[in-house]
């Protein structure tokens, strides 16, 4: 099993074509994330349609480098016109910008890069260890365990990416609904189709995240036209010197298994980890007066875990098929559009592609940061892109490939609805990213809870007699009800 | 009644709808369903779930009373037409017109003054994007008045 996985890995150096691939992925990727607005999620969303011909690892691999390079990206702009590229880079505009200012944007590119590759590369490595043992314990789980974990899943879209955790459930629980859209599995009962039979198999991913990633996205850029940005110049990307390794290692390393470990929560992000990643450097440092001023510690916590949770999330995104976060829904709807189906059977029978995919994202991250070094400069200017002629070319991409996803007329229509419903949704604090990851586990969470309710004759109570169904349920609870537990028993003892 | 009601009014709507609906689904035989669900269930219980969720964050409302939402600039409301505008001239003309179309006047409404900008970014880009589905991708478009033209 080891020789195998690292075969495999080696054979992405020497395979020429995936290599070229990857090479060009990151270059679009770290574009996608210097763009304000674009972002991993709708990067991926909008690639999404390309990867139909490849072959099923290419196809993963080209989605898999655009989520690591994007994140990383997102940190160029935050640190050169204090806009993040994506929202994983928001807590790196907190230092990385008033350090630029002070005329050390090199500097803060530099810890950038390094801190996003560490966490990156490390995340890969942990992914590359967790993942199989994970499978093998979701070996053991049946209905009712696949239908509590799913459970689990959908109660921390209450903490994911922006809005409340009301509004995320009440997004959530809207994308569970969507799900029983078209013909019910068990009976072939129709629902909600209005005698739409393009609708009898449901609801296809493809064409609704198209419209609320990235569709809404461009109503939402809409109300940013002739926004105006502030640049600071800058001569070249320094890398960190000795001493400044010596401040930060301890605050990456740190981050690393911060961001790894909130990514691999369900429905987790890049966005908590970078915030968490933050938070938790300022805490830690000597030095916390700098913090919004230039630290590079506060950088780097950042950064590292940012990129440390895009590995991360893939764990159970290709272990129990519950995506860690926005992209690594499309990612998920990636390897089943491909007939790569997530879980077990993935470990047992298709294992050398899996570490195909690892092998991959190990060389985004190599890449990125050749890249992030030696040509950030150049990558900033892009973000200099009038919106005015991106957003209406991002319009052809999102229609085009809602249409060639199946070659209806119908998903085009519905990315164009959807991020219309998207846009609306945002505008008033729900997050769609809930919306999204309702819809891929709706389907996961009725039908094993059928098929629990079938093994246990119809008694749901004894899904609660399952260990390991009862403790993801457990968790489920406390990820819902623990914060306002918590915060009632603080003010019983203030 | 504040707008900030008004989310959770439309909410609410929605899912009474939904569960009116879903009242109104076949039921299947209980030889079929067994001890599971009818298809109706699930749909009727998220709805419900959803209510009460509408219920706390009308509460919430109430309790924190947010400020109401600004209105969109017109440059939004402008795209949305032009999505519909996309609509009908993709169903009455050609995908690739209406794309034309919606590109050049989206730029306009954005702010690009130079008119053969527009028009250059209005006509390279479908152009780029059909001979990469079309050559390399192998993707059939829908017909209309240019496809027509091509696949004769």
């Amino acid at each position: 099993m080891f020789e195998q996985a690292i075969s495999a890995m080696a054979s992405v150096v020497v395979d020429p074509y995936l290599l070229g691939l990857i090479f060009a992925t990151t270059i679009l990727g770290v574009i996608i994330g210097v763009l304000p607005g674009l972002g991993a999620t709708t990067g991926a969303a909008l690639l999404l349609p390309f990867t139909l011909t490849m072959d099923p690892v290419h196809a993963i691999a080209v989605l898999a480098t655009i989520y690591v390079s994007a994140t990383f990206a997102g940190s160029i702009t935050a640190i050169l016109i204090n806009t993040p590229g994506t929202s994983a880079a928001a807590a790196t505009t907190f230092d990385g910008y008033p350090l630029a200012q002070k005329g050390e944007a090199g500097r803060a590119l530099g810890i950038a890069v390094i801190s996003s590759t560490v966490g990156g590369i490390f995340s890969v490595l942990i992914l590359c260890f967790a993942a199989p043992l994970l499978a093998r314990v979701a070996y053991e789980f049946r209905s009712p365990e696949y239908f509590a974990l799913t459970v689990f899943g959908l109660s921390m879209l209450a903490s994911i990416s922006a809005g409340g955790a009301v509004k995320n459930l009440i997004g959530g629980i809207f994308g569970v609904w969507l799900s029983t859209i078209g013909a019910e599995r068990v009976t072939g009962i129709e629902r909600f189709m209005f005698g739409n039979y393009e609708l009898y198999e449901g609801l296809h991913f493809v064409p609704i995240f198209i419209g609320l990633f990235a569709i809404s996205e461009l109503l939402v850029q809409s109300k940013t036209v002739n926004k105006i940005v502030n640049t600071v110049s800058m001569k070249a990307v320094k890398l960190p010197t000795l001493e400044d390794y010596k401040k930060i290692w301890k605050t990456i390393l740190r981050s690393c298994g911060i961001g790894t470990f909130i990514g691999v929560l369900p429905a987790e992000g890049a966005t908590v980890a970078s915030m968490i990643g933050y938070s938790e450097a300022r805490r830690w440092s000597k030095n916390k007066k700098e913090f919004g001023k230039g630290s590079i510690e506060g950088i780097a916590g950042a950064e590292a875990a940012n990129n440390a949770a895009t590995g991360g999330a893939m764990v159970p995104t290709m272990v129990l098929g519950i995506p860690g976060s926005g992209t690594t829904a499309i990612i998920l709807v990636g390897l089943m559009v491909h007939g790569l189906r997530p879980g077990v059977y993935l470990f047992t029978e298709q294992v050398e592609k899996v570490y195909q995919i690892f092998g991959s994202m190990f060389v985004a991250n190599v890449m990125f940061m050749l890249m992030g070094l030696y040509a950030a400069k150049l990558f900033a200017r892009v973000s200099l892109v009038p919106t005015q002629i991106l957003w209406p070319i991002v319009f052809a991409l999102s229609v085009i490939g809602a249409y060639a996803f199946q070659g209806q007329l119908l998903d085009v229509w519905l990315a164009l609805i959807f991020g219309v419903i998207g846009f609306f949704a945002r505008r008033h604090g729900f997050s769609v990213a809930p919306i999204a990851v309702g819809l891929i586990l709706g389907e996961m969470v009725e039908t094993n809870l059928q098929h629990s309710l079938k093994m246990f004759d119809g008694a749901w109570w004894m899904i609660l007699t399952q260990p390991l169904a009862l403790m993801f349920l457990v968790f489920a609870f406390l990820g819902l009800c623990g914060p306002m537990i918590f915060s009632w028993i603080t003010k019983q003892k203030d | 009644m504040k707008n900030i009601y008004l989310v959770p009014l439309i909410l609410t709507i929605f899912s009474l709808a939904v569960i009116a609906i879903a009242l109104q689904l076949d039921t299947s035989p209980e030889m079929i369903v067994g001890d599971s669900m009818q298809a109706r269930s699930f749909p009727i219980f998220l709805m419900i779930l959803k209510l009460i969720l509408i219920g706390i964050l009308s509460f919430q409302f109430y309790k924190n009373n947010p400020k109401p939402i600004a209105l969109e600039k017109y440059h939004t409301w402008g795209s949305m037409f032009l999505f519909l505008l996309f609509y009908l001239l993709t169903v009455y003309t050609d995908m690739f017109i209406g794309i034309f179309v919606v590109i050049f006047l989206m730029s306009i409404l954005w702010g690009e003054r130079r008119i053969w900008v527009a028009f250059l970014t209005a006509t390279i880009t479908p152009g780029l994007i059909f001979l990469l589905f079309d050559y390399v991708l192998k993707i059939r478009f829908p017909r209309g008045i240019l496809m027509n033209l091509y696949y004769g």
